[in-house]
């Protein structure tokens, strides 16, 4: 039989501002959190210590002084390892290729229980100053940078676009922000939990036009660990467990700006990653319980549950009005609050979602519960850099 | 085909690197020239200019002067921004179709315009204390 990987054990610290300042008297360091939610994901998970084989680590934001951050942690928790140790980095998906990498030690028979560790600090760098950096992120660094484009200046194209296209208001779109917050106020780890109305959600500054403060993510810091073991040890363990049923990715050759003109907002990379996914698990979107998706604005949430197939196209924005991407509704989408309320800590968000579903699949998810989950997608797609990992997730209880 | 120059009284806030093989895109673009490289093989345009056609990977290609007529896809108004664009807060960008098929992102050009999408728009050359930038402004 092939050899498949399951999620055994999960934890993560509350989204929110930990990140000290140069003078403050105590400072707060990356690897004293990390290393207690390694043990406690770990104690979750119930397997041993000896089976860790391989960590993956999502490679840290500048701002973290220790460097060659995977060796170091290895160090930390003394874990000799046969399969690998290491960093990885790939824009927004940072963290999600840690989780993917994980899972492929333990495919490739190199481990029976892989770590995929994330932790991202960055709320004391001011926002001006973060973007000095992420600026150079934004297309073409001499051709696209010297226009003052920022990262989510992108997500706000796209939302021009899709008004336009599709003839809704921006009103519309911010029903999924007041939708995330009612999420995130049922989510112990949600970084911004007190309730918002649409009215307030319009009358915030602006900060990319059409999208105002509440639209885009909050700066904050995270750090998460998600134990993925092979099936086979899974099962020995006899604990409730997430089998990753499938798994596709597809990047379209693209950075952002494309000198050939396609459909920005139909989100190709994500369509194609996410029925790849399906047919690969031998199912289809409507077979979906619960979904996280990494959507830093509302108007990622809207396109991307689109291209996934989970509302049909031009739906999204009314989807999330209606309640039918609500907890209670036809499917529940952001269950944790998603990335404006729960938080973004950018390179450690995918193992965040990570963590909400497998809390969902395992029966965890408390106040916000999906009842009878079976089938969770986790997408996590880059919108106009144009790529998409897609896994699909299967309870064990 | 040749493009209106606007001054702008200071630097650029970021100033693009020039190579040995883009300097033609920068010094056309100073004199209200938009060019870009087209393959010689597949007879297929690039933007930014490439050395090589990405499209059939052959290795030569030539300059071409390009008309500065297109649409505009979308845009929007940046309020928050790097701290050395700060002085220019707000400022609006947009994302350019161009009638000979190149699609391109660019800041845009005007006060008090009521951007839309599908817009007719026109590239313009930005000319800073030192040096050029491309542009778009309403048709």
């Amino acid at each position: 039989m092939t050899r498949r990987a399951a999620i055994i054990g999960t934890s993560a610290i509350p989204v929110g501002r930990y990140q000290t300042k140069p003078g403050d008297e105590f400072q707060v360091v990356e690897h004293e959190l990390l290393a207690r939610l390694v043990i406690e994901a770990m104690r979750d998970s119930h397997a041993e210590r000896s089976r860790v084989k391989s960590i993956v680590v999502a490679q840290p934001r500048p701002y973290t002084r220790q460097q060659y951050f995977s060796t170091f942690m290895a160090s930390y928790l003394k874990l000799p390892c046969s399969g690998i140790v290491m960093e990885v980095l790939g824009n927004g998906l940072t963290a999600a290729l840690a989780f993917d990498k994980a899972i492929d030690e333990v495919l490739l028979g190199r481990t029976e229980v892989a770590l995929a560790l994330a932790v991202n600090m960055e709320s004391a760098v001011s926002a001006r100053d973060h973007m000095m950096e992420s600026m150079r992120k934004t297309g073409d660094v001499d051709f696209h940078a010297p226009a003052g484009f920022t990262p989510i200046s992108w997500y706000a194209l796209d939302m021009m676009r899709y008004m336009h296209e599709h003839k809704v208001t921006r009103a519309d779109i911010a029903a999924v922000a007041v939708k995330n917050r009612r999420h995130a106020g049922l989510n112990p780890l949600a970084q911004y939990r007190q309730p918002i109305s649409l009215e307030e959600v319009l009358s915030q500054r602006p900060i990319v036009e059409p999208l105002g403060l509440y639209e885009v993510p909050p700066r904050g810091d995270g750090a998460a660990c998600v134990v993925v073991a092979s099936e086979d040890y899974a099962r020995h363990l006899g604990i409730p467990f997430v089998l990753v049923r499938s798994r596709a990715f597809f990047h379209e050759g693209a950075h952002q700006i494309n000198d050939t003109p396609t459909d920005m907002i139909a989100l190709d990379a994500a369509v194609i990653a996410s029925r790849a996914a399906y047919n690969d698990a031998g199912i289809g979107p409507q077979d979906i319980d619960v979904a996280e998706l990494y959507a830093p604005c509302t108007i990622v949430e809207v396109l991307a549950s689109e291209a996934a197939g989970l509302v049909s196209r031009g739906r999204g924005a009314h989807a999330a009005k209606s309640g039918e991407t609500s907890l209670g509704g036809r499917i529940p989408i952001s269950t944790s609050g998603g990335l404006t309320s729960r938080g973004h800590p950018s390179y450690a968000t995918p193992l965040y979602n990570v963590v909400e579903l497998a809390d969902q699949l395992r029966g965890r998810g408390g106040d916000r519960q999906v009842a009878n989950a079976e089938l969770a997608l986790l997408m996590n797609e880059l919108g106009n850099y144009n790529a998409a990992m897609v896994h699909v997730l299967e309870a064990h209880r | 085909m040749s493009m209106e120059i606007v001054s702008v009284a200071h630097e650029r806030r970021y100033p693009p690197r020039v190579t040995k093989f883009t300097e033609p895109f920068w010094r056309g673009l100073r004199e209200g020239s938009f060019l870009t490289t087209r393959c010689q093989s597949c007879g297929r345009l690039s933007f930014p200019p490439k050395p090589l056609c990405p499209h059939c990977w052959h290795d030569q290609v030539s300059w071409e002067l390009l008309p500065p007529g297109g649409r505009l896809y979308s845009w929007t108004r940046i309020h928050a921004g790097p701290a050395i664009f700060e002085p220019d807060l707000p400022h609006e960008v947009g994302i350019v179709d161009l009638a000979c098929g190149i699609r391109l992102a660019c800041p845009l050009q005007g006060t008090a315009v009521d951007w839309q999408c599908d817009m007719a728009v026109r590239l313009i050359t930005l000319s800073y204390t030192d040096g050029p930038l491309l542009a778009a402004t309403p048709a």
